[in-house]
């Protein structure tokens, strides 16, 4: 990034006057009546019934904003929503929200979904409109239990009031929201493992092609998006898409749900433009590092994105764009700050034992290679290591990635490949002694 | 026709074939595991991966961009392909390990990840020799091994049911198996448990794996995970000889292989043919073999006595001279093969006999619909279409007991078993039998035994329920030389028959049988009416040019797969 | 942690084991099979209640032994395999009798930087056991487990896949011990968040039982 008066340029603007719009502070916002208080479901209500707004230029609004996926890839969203073939009454459609949430780090959905549900139901309901799909369902973990039974009381109020059902406010639209409960595998945050899980297989991915969209769950067209991202679906209606598109970076707007954790003073999900510098989320917003500590490193969107030292964070804002010039990418928001005094090596093994735990095991590099990662690393943590593990472990990434027919392969491998090659002075310092001259 | 251009070559396509498929169906073996043609997709072994490029089109012009010389840009996909998914477009670009290095390192990565936690134990393993791993790993594999820790260890010699073995370190979670039972049979009998590397294929608890198909997951496991627990450990794969033919359990003839050492049937094998029984075998026809070895008659008898071939032909046809023509009963035998049950109702025209009749052996409820039959005969249709008709019991039991059956000659079957005949009836009858086996229960009433040749050590064609008229091979040898046979066999060919460990040569198990297509010509001729057949296959060669019923079923034409019979008059 | 990759064994399930259950309680009460029938509804196909079915299994039996997998599997008319391996798959579903409470105790990510194995190690002192483990009384199995998705109040837990636990402390695991004995689940707590402390002074739920802030985590001793 440029600097601009020798400071650092962020993308979000004044954020320090930011305005929350996805958990604005409103007392008891989840409650129903609060939420209508505060124009709640009255995007649906413009959407359904007033003549301006049709499937299409619903999505076409969310297209003029440039939402992206908030999940992890980032995805366009509009674009997403436009890849469903055209209406066949025969042929049912669906969508899919996905809270699975499962990325270590990621822990702003659950918030959200706490805070603020009606605007995730009011999302998923715009988005069945927008692609003429008769039911949503809204896959969370199981281990937000807690979280579910909050949701399923608020869902009841919306049937009751009216918001979802048959003939939603008189519209003629009829749409189904349901929650499923998930129950313990990282696996089932990726689309299609979740889809088999929502159909009561065990979660292997699909092979993709087809797509979702062309065949989604129980085969038929359906498309899915992360719980963020559909709660921007109101706003973008309600505030206009050329609004949306005006908050933070250019080319990845809106705003996001930092989720930020590790060494810092004041960890939590704070509500910002996207494009806030790295410094200014960990300085600035979350209090600074814990103990006036030295930063180390930084993880930026959940475990697999790939890791960023110190002295590579200058001047880098958290959008996809400038993520990926500084060498990583913005993933789920979630992110992971380390202080001096982290013993990366051993945070490493953690993180490959994380990956090959929950490998789902369908395809051979990723359930075979995640153990052997696991393994070496964990050689080395236990100061028995020889140098040419490095090497081996970078190959074995290699082997894995863009191999297998999801990108859970591809996820155990960054965090090792990045950690080992952005850390490799600590890495060969822990190898065996007696090792390391003969490789 | 769209064309697909594969390691530089050129090929035309039709419909929408996958690259795997189609490569493997033009000659371009591509190393594979989880991919099996008759079931469900799931591309999760990453074997066969290929380059997969599009050309590249001019947004303007929306032509094709060309290059300096003229030839089509390609725009290759970032990312390796499985070819077991990859549709093919035309215009397509495909590169195999042949002709990309990238390929080929990645076939070779993955087999490097399937043998890290694969135990090494292809010494004691029976998939050894035929094993998809053990090939593909020497073919395609890397030299050694980077691996240098613990093997996950799971759980070894399980048995899933009454027929089947697991042994889940071997398993390389092809899901083969799972498809199989969930696809196929459907008796949804497997699934896979766990997570990750603990992943193995198992019976859920409680559950027995007692599928009427079960052993096909043996068949199409691509490693030594799934093994048949009536074979294990009996042979190697290369101490066997193996023959294509078909099973004779039932009328559906379905395709198979036997595999032999030292002139015992070991095992049988599904052998594809999509006409019969696309891949598959039920688990009774693969375990129907030890009729082939146990209680097998050491030659000709007379009375019950032993004697020589000549003296058993000569007896034979002295009883068929002694009593009147029309007081012979033939019995044909759907056992028997369409030249055998030929040959008789020649013999019993030549003589002024009835035509023959055949006994049924049907069991009412044995059938499903798909391999398995009601009917436990393999050639009930092929003795219909010869005019040869089941017995009217009543009938001919009336006609025993006036007197007026003088002789019975009887084809590879068992009439007192059958109870088409008590033994006392018998008894003052002259009786001329071909058995199988010593066994036989009309044996003791038996005037001249002249013990036949089974399905695994003839030549012959039977015909299924559908009417597919099919060859057998002779497997294992016996005693007798014989031209047809020996040709047929490839005996005169150690690379085609016989392994340096096999004593197929040996007599100890070979059995002192003939075809009936030997013997019956033989008393034929002794009692005065030469047939002079230089073999089944001009047998077959009249039938096919005389007999509308046989149309078209020569041995050339019928080959390996068989020839689908115009339908005639009635199906039994 | 490294349980597995030292010692990687993966056990044979007992395949004809004896019922922890008998034939008479073995059965769904009407109010259940209303409840799961209504789950269907909700999908497609039967199939996609497995999981919802295998829940409410599982909170009446306390636990999925094969028998209530397979009376799940027929509630539902869907093969006993596929509900066997739906429930192998999952780490949530309980294959064995677990303790009358099961601590989970994250150690994944942010947590294990932010104290998770010490909360876990004082655990395992408290009660005697090692993770995995049930104490003698059958009132505690200790788990480790991946990433509860609570990573901005680590170190944390969650209590027999209900309430999460957040910011622990000694002090903390030693209250929550002596209330679990008492009979006494802890209470849902929500999170608040750091805007809302500093723009509305706290929680902004007024129907939350309980609500934990932001707190700078501890420094971890151990990553291992």
């Amino acid at each position: 990034m440029e600097a601009t008066n020798g400071a650092p340029q962020t993308k979000a603007g004044d954020w320090r006057s930011y305005e929350r719009v996805l958990l604005p502070p409103v007392r008891d916002l989840h409650k129903i009546d609060v939420y209508e208080q505060h124009g709640g479901y009255e995007a649906l209500r413009e959407a359904l019934t007033s003549d301006r707004w049709d499937p299409k230029s619903v999505t076409d609004e969310v297209k003029a904003s440039g939402l992206r996926g908030r999940g992890g890839a980032g995805f366009p969203t509009g674009l997403k929503w436009s890849f469903m073939p055209p209406v066949d009454p025969d042929v049912p459609r669906f969508l899919c929200c996905n809270g699975d949430e499962s990325e270590p780090g990621t822990f702003k959905d659950r918030q959200l979904m706490e805070y603020n549900p009606h605007l995730v139901f009011e999302g998923m309901l715009l988005a069945c409109y927008a692609i003429s799909a008769k039911a949503g369902y809204l896959y969370v973990r199981g281990e937000y239990a807690d979280w579910i039974s909050h949701m399923e009381r608020e869902l009841e109020n919306a049937y009751a009031k009216g918001y979802v059902g048959e003939n939603i406010m008189g519209s003629g639209f009829s749409c189904e929201l349901i929650i499923h409960k998930g129950a313990g595998a990282y696996i089932c945050g990726e689309e299609s493992s979740l889809m088999e899980s929502l159909e009561g297989k065990r979660a292997y991915p699909r092979i993709k092609p087809p797509f979702p969209a062309q065949r989604g769950i129980w085969g038929y067209p359906t498309t899915i998006n992360n719980v963020e991202t559909l709660a921007c679906v109101p706003l973008i209606l309600r505030r206009g898409g050329a609004w949306y598109a005006k908050i933070g970076a250019q080319r990845h707007p809106g705003p996001v749900l930092y989720g930020i954790s590790g060494h810092v003073n004041r960890p939590g999900v704070y509500e910002y433009p996207t494009g806030m510098l790295i410094s200014d989320l960990i300085y600035e917003v979350a209090g600074g590092m814990r103990g006036g500590k030295k930063l180390k490193a930084v993880v930026p969107g959940g475990s697999s994105t790939p890791i960023l030292r110190a002295d590579m964070i200058d001047g880098v804002t958290m959008d996809a764009e400038t993520l990926r010039d500084a060498g990583s990418m913005m993933g789920t928001g979630g992110m992971l700050v380390m202080d001096e005094d982290t013993d990366i090596v051993s945070w490493l093994r953690r993180v490959t034992h994380f990956y090959h735990h929950e490998s789902c095991g369908q395809c051979t590099p990723c359930r075979e290679g995640a153990g052997w990662l696991e393994n070496i690393v964990t050689r080395i943590d236990e100061g028995e290591g020889r140098l040419r593990d490095l090497d081996l472990l970078i190959d074995l990434c290699s082997q894995m990635e863009g191999r297998t027919v999801c990108a859970l392969a591809d996820a155990a491998a960054w965090p090792v490949r990045y950690t080992v090659t952005r850390f490799r002075d600590e890495f060969e310092a822990r190898c065996r002694p007696s090792l390391v001259a003969a490789g | 026709m769209p064309k697909v251009t594969i390691d530089h070559q050129v090929y035309e396509f039709e419909g929408r074939p996958k690259a795997l498929q189609f490569c493997l169906d033009h000659g371009i073996e591509l190393p594979h595991f989880c991919y099996h043609p008759a079931m469900s997709i799931p591309a999760n072994c990453r074997e066969c991966l290929i380059e997969v490029g599009m050309p590249a089109i001019d947004r303007e012009t929306r032509q094709p961009k060309l290059d300096k010389d003229g030839n089509p840009v390609i725009r290759f996909m970032p990312k390796l392909m499985t070819s077991c998914s990859q549709d093919l477009a035309d215009g397509m670009v495909i590169r195999t390990h042949r002709t990309s290095e990238k390929v080929a390192r990645a076939q070779q990565d993955t087999l490097e990840f399937l043998l890290i936690n694969h135990p090494l134990d292809c010494p004691i393993c029976d998939q050894a020799g035929h094993c998809p791993l053990q090939i593909q790993a020497y073919k395609y594999g890397p030299e050694g091994s980077r691996f240098e820790f613990r093997k996950v260890r799971k759980p070894k010699h399980i048995k899933l049911g009454p027929r089947v073995m697991l042994d889940g370190e071997r398993c390389i979670n092809c899901t083969r198996c799972v498809r199989f039972t969930d696809e196929i049979s459907k008796s949804r009998q497997l699934t896979i448990i766990e997570r990750g590397v603990r992943n193995y294929p198992i019976t859920p608890p409680g559950v027995t794996f007692d599928d009427p198909y079960s052993m096909n997951v043996i068949d199409i496991c691509p490693v030594g995970a799934l093994t048949s627990i009536d074979f294990r450990f009996k042979a190697r794969i290369w101490e066997m000889s193996s023959a294509p033919s078909i099973t004779t359990t039932n009328a559906k003839g379905s395709n198979c292989h036997y595999w032999v050492k030292d002139n015992l049937v070991l095992r049988i094998t599904a052998r594809p043919n999509a006409a019969v029984n696309d891949y598959w075998l039920p688990d009774e026809d693969r375990l129907d073999y030890h009729r082939f070895n146990e209680n097998r008659p050491d030659g000709p008898r007379i009375d019950g006595r032993p004697a020589t071939w000549d003296e058993a032909y000569a007896r034979a046809a002295e009883v068929l001279r002694s009593v009147p023509g029309e007081g012979i009963l033939f019995l044909g035998s759907a056992h028997a093969t369409v030249e055998d049950n030929y040959l008789l109702t020649k013999l019993a025209k030549a003589l002024g006999a009835d035509v023959p009749r055949y006994i049924p052996h049907v069991e009412p409820g044995h059938g499903d619909g798909w391999l398995r039959t009601d009917d436990r005969t393999p050639n009930a249709e092929g003795c219909r279409r010869l005019g040869i008709e089941p017995v009217d019991e009543a009938m001919i039991r009336a006609k025993m007991e006036a007197g007026e059956i003088k002789a019975v000659y009887a084809l590879e079957d068992d009439p007192v078993a059958a109870g088409l005949f008590s033994a006392e009836a018998l008894a003052n009858v002259p009786v001329i039998l071909h058995p199988y086996h010593t066994t036989n229960e009309t044996l003791p009433v038996t005037d001249v035994a002249l013990p036949a040749a089974m399905v695994v050590e003839t030549v012959g064609t039977y015909v299924n329920c559908d009417g597919h008229a099919q060859r057998v091979r002779p497997a294992k040898a016996i005693r007798d030389v014989n031209r047809t046979l020996v040709l047929e066999m490839d005996k005169g060919r150690p690379d085609k028959h016989g392994t340096p460990f096999d004593r197929w040569h040996h007599e100890d198990h070979q059995v002192n049988c003939r075809p009936s297509w030997v013997s019956l010509p033989a008393v034929a001729q002794k009692a005065g009416h030469p047939m002079p057949y230089k073999g089944p296959k001009y047998i077959m060669a009249e039938l096919a040019r005389t007999d509308p019923a046989f149309s078209g079923a020569t041995y050339e034409a019928m080959g390996l797969s068989g020839v689908r019979l115009e339908s005639v008059g009635e199906a039994v | 942690m490294a349980d597995f990759i030292k010692h990687p064994e993966v056990p044979l399930p007992d395949l004809d084991p004896a019922p922890s259950f008998s034939e008479e309680e073995l059965v769904f009460t009407e109010e259940e099979r209303a409840q799961i029938a209504e789950y269907v509804r909700r999908y497609p196909t039967a199939d996609g209640a497995v999981m919802r079915a295998l829940w409410l299994a599982q909170e009446k039996f306390g636990f999925l032994p094969p028998e209530v997998i397979r009376l799940v599997a027929e509630t539902l008319g869907i093969p006993y395999a596929q509900a066997y391996g739906v429930a192998t798959f999952y780490t949530q579903y309980y294959k064995q009798k677990k303790g009358r409470y099961v601590l989970d105790v994250c150690t994944s990510f942010s947590c294990q930087l932010c104290g998770g194995y010490d909360m876990l190690h004082y655990l395992e002192e408290q009660l005697g056991i090692q993770k995995g483990e049930t104490t003698e009384d059958g009132l505690f199995t200790l788990q480790e487990v991946e990433c509860l998705g609570a990573c901005g109040s680590a170190p944390m837990l969650q209590v027999t896949n209900g309430p999460y636990v957040f910011n622990l402390t000694p002090e903390k695991l030693d209250a929550l011990l002596e209330d679990l004995r008492a009979g006494k689940m802890p209470a849902f707590t929500s999170v608040t968040l750091p805007q809302d402390e500093d723009e509305m002074g706290g929680n902004r739920r007024s129907d939350a039982p309980q609500s934990a802030v932001y707190e700078t985590p501890p420094v971890a001793r151990t990553l291992e």
